[in-house]
């Protein structure tokens, strides 16, 4: 096994390979073969570590010097593995047919290859180095693909300079937590790590356990630290953005639980109640700039934000009921968490693979420009239709599923003595709920303003139905998002293995086998597939009685407008208009800045002129907190600017300064 | 007008469609609901949207921005809309025929169901009529 692990990262370096040094037409054909088949085998190692629990090794001490190259692949990483593996594969079917003008370039071809391969091979590596060195080639490569259309669009490289900079603050963080373990335990391979950890200061624990979640959470995305994600993922091309979307960001979460569940061993109660808190502030913020974003792939990036703010308070969830003893619990909210990570990658990965296609037909994300095009491009609407249903968390699609499960773990904490739970899980409980209403409502508006009613330009009016490898690629996840979702026992068996082995607990499987949920010492179960089959025969019941209740031929007629002759495309609601009132409610958070200017014909002020209405949305965090931070940097930059100014006898001074002091320190 | 009587069972909701009348008949028109008449104990009333109408009141002559309009409200209607030309105006256009703004009347551009004729027409008279239509 740990040969076909090498082998798929092989393949995936030869891919890379190939996208540098083949012809410009045969690039993509290559590139993407060789990526597709280093997933394949990837997944299969993958399938069979979550299948058999055999733990695959692999070690050479040539690749980086001093410390080699470990892997260490067990079911929790092998569950990561999957999940990138499967979102690679549809990604690079996908990528088959887009026409990205930046992703055709010798750079970007073989950079695309490398940066799957790092994905699956993150969650296998097994000491700090080995770990250091994927998640830098991760982060290096994605920044490479996010800037791949700089030389098209000046944006992309503002979202590139935010993302890099929060990227290696990030890995500067986890840098620090890791060396600060591995030095204390010393051995830097995460296994002795979690061995030596139990005998380490508290303060030693707590402090890398903050610094190594803080640096985690920036590539989660979760707020404060979420600043690059929409920018970046609205920025990047149409895979790419699916690919950081679904599988990058989950390396966050990966990262959290490995530190703080694998070689920590969990904590004291204030560190997951503090992720809880990242977990709820990310869901709430992530979900309202979604519910009002007028982009489409901000939006989709938003949310992003929002889920894996779900996932991290779910993963609190968890951190918690374990350090007060409530083992079921937390294997149960565990389980939840990590199949929420496994279906946020499907439906999110749908989500963006459409709006990519939605970007390459109209050339626009903007949703106030768009309109109609479920008609035009069927395929690409269904499957943002789908994905979307999984994002709002309906029934019979995954999202419904992962999130049920997460609000019965923390409904269930509530009968607890323990005044930490007693207050935290009503809190967390009624943030799911909310973001969920956020979300479905998200989905009314991102699917009603883009795929129903009037096309509100021409780009939209003229729009094309993308070619098939695409529609393939969305229909792959499409697909298993209603699958999952109406079976979710398909997974469930599997990431239950995955938080066992990572936990390493001895609680009874939360969730019974079947062809129903049901939890564990508690009445309620959930059985999708019968929901789902309700579903299929309520909606063909209604299909029927309508049939018959019909007396003739529908009459399809105009909207009654008054009568009104011009009927255009400018009176339907566009999403700035539908999210309006949403923005009122929540003006202390979203803080939205209107601005009307009024000019007055010359002749007379009692004649107005032209009226101009503008309205921006900006996130808080980036312009309270930011925009200062970054405004002060520039500051001392401009200061530190002067002190070298080209004078010679300036620099001879500071050498003799330095000399002195150096002296006076020594002596 | 015996079926559609029959189809009304007693309730006749109109969508009144001022085509370019001079206002006479309106004034008619709201007089049919004053106490004196009081039409609506007659089952008849005035819609504010077609789509909840049984049919269209048309009065005055169909001016030519009021064509349009006029066609609009009455596919808004649901089938089958009857029409009603209310006033000489909407029957042949009246002392308007042949002015410069005027299409013609309303039964040259809608299928007209029932006139109503008058200059303007009695209340007493437009009462009548559509509690004919109403079936009451």
């Amino acid at each position: 096994m740990a040969g076909l692990l090498i082998a798929s990262a092989l393949l995936g370096l030869a891919a890379s390979v190939a996208g540098a040094v083949a012809s410009p037409r045969s690039r993509t054909p290559l590139t993407v073969g060789g990526t597709v088949a280093a997933c394949a085998v990837a997944f299969a190692v993958a399938a069979h570590v979550l299948a058999t629990g055999e733990v695959v090794r692999f070690h050479t001490d040539r690749l980086l010097p001093l410390a080699g190259f470990t892997l260490q692949l067990d079911r929790f990483g092998a569950l990561f593995v999957a999940v990138s593996a499967g979102v690679g594969v549809c990604a690079l079917i996908y990528r088959l047919g887009y026409e990205g003008h930046g992703l055709v370039s010798r750079t970007a071809s073989s950079t695309l290859p490398l940066f799957v391969t790092t994905l699956l091979l993150v969650p296998a590596a097994a000491d700090v180095t080995t770990f250091l060195f994927l998640w830098e080639s991760m982060a290096l490569t994605s920044l490479l693909l996010v800037l791949a259309d700089h030389r098209y669009r000046p944006e992309v490289r503002v979202a590139g300079q935010w993302y890099a900079v929060m990227t290696q603050a990030g890995a500067a963080a986890i840098l620090v937590g890791l060396v600060l373990l591995a030095t204390r335990s010393g051995s830097q391979s995460f296994a002795a790590i979690g061995e030596a950890a139990p005998h380490l200061s508290p303060w030693v624990r707590s402090t890398a356990f903050v610094v190594i979640v803080l640096g985690f959470a920036s590539k989660a995305g979760a707020v404060p630290l979420h600043v690059w994600l929409p920018r970046a993922h609205a920025e990047a091309s149409g895979p790419v953005s699916a690919l950081m979307s679904a599988a990058m960001v989950n390396m966050g979460i990966y990262g959290i639980l490995r530190v703080g569940d694998g070689m920590l061993h969990g904590g004291p109660t204030w560190w997951w109640l503090g992720v809880m808190a990242l977990g709820a502030l990310s869901a709430l913020f992530g979900a309202l700039h979604s519910a009002t974003s007028r982009d489409l792939k901000r939006l989709l990036a938003y949310s992003t934000t929002d889920n894996m703010g779900l996932v991290l308070l779910g993963v609190g969830a968890s951190g918690l009921f374990a350090s007060t003893g409530h083992r079921s619990l937390a294997l149960l909210a565990l389980v939840a968490s990590l199949l929420h990570v496994v279906f946020h990658a499907v439906f999110k990965g749908c989500l963006f693979l459409a709006a990519g296609s939605i970007q390459q037909a109209t050339g626009t994300r903007d949703l106030d420009a768009l309109g109609g095009l479920l008609r035009r491009m069927p395929m690409t609407g269904a499957i943002f239709l789908i994905g979307g249903l999984g994002m709002a968390a309906l029934p019979v699609l995954c999202g419904f599923v992962s999130e049920w499960l997460l609000l019965q773990s923390m409904l269930h904490g509530l009968p607890t003595a323990d005044p930490a739970i007693a207050v935290a899980m009503p809190i967390g409980v009624g943030v799911l709920a909310l973001t969920g209403g956020l979300a479905a409502f998200t989905f009314v508006k991102a699917a009603g303003i883009g795929l129903l009613g009037l096309p509100r330009t021409e780009p939209a009016a003229v729009a094309r139905e993308v070619a098939p490898s695409m529609s393939v690629g969305g229909g792959i996840l499409a697909l298993l998002c209603v699958v999952f979702g109406v079976a979710p026992l398909l997974v469930i068996p599997a990431v239950t293995g995955a938080a066992r082995s990572l936990t390493r607990t001895v609680a009874p499987d939360p969730l019974a086998r079947g062809w129903q949920l049901g939890l564990s010492g508690v009445h309620d179960v959930l059985a999708p597939g019968i929901l789902g089959a309700a579903l299929v025969l309520v909606v063909v019941a209604i299909a029927l009685v309508r049939r018959r209740l019909q007396p003739g031929p529908v009459r399809i007629v105009e909207a009654w407008g008054c009568g009104r002759e011009l009927q255009t495309a400018a009176m339907e609601y566009t999403a700035t208009s539908f999210g309006e009132p949403l923005t009122r409610v929540f003006e202390d958070v979203l803080t939205p800045s209107h601005d009307v200017d009024v000019s007055h014909v010359a002749e007379s002020r009692y004649y107005v002129e032209a009226a101009t209405f503008h309205t921006s949305l900006d996130d808080a965090f980036e312009r309270r907190f930011y925009d200062p931070a970054n405004q002060m940097l520039r500051r001392w930059g401009a200061v530190a600017r002067k002190v070298p100014n080209g004078s010679i006898h300036r620099y001879l001074a500071f050498g003799m300064v330095a000399l002195i002091i150096v002296l006076v320190v020594v002596a | 007008m015996d079926e559609s009587a029959k189809r009304n069972r007693g309730s006749l909701q109109l969508r009144h469609v001022d085509a370019g009348s001079c206002n006479g008949c309106e004034l008619e028109i709201a007089s049919i609901f004053s106490p004196v008449y009081d039409a609506e104990r007659f089952g008849i009333r005035l819609e504010a949207s077609p789509r909840h109408g049984d049919g269209l009141l048309v009065t005055g002559p169909v001016t030519r921005n009021m064509v349009d309009p006029l066609r609009k409200a009455h596919q808004a209607v649901p089938e089958p809309g009857v029409v009603v030309a209310l006033g000489d105006c909407a029957r042949d256009c009246g002392v308007f025929r042949g002015a410069y703004g005027v299409e013609g009347a309303v039964g040259d551009v809608l299928p007209v169901d029932l006139e109503i004729p008058g200059c303007p027409p009695d209340p007493a008279a437009i009462v009548r009529a559509l509690r004919g239509l109403a079936g009451t």
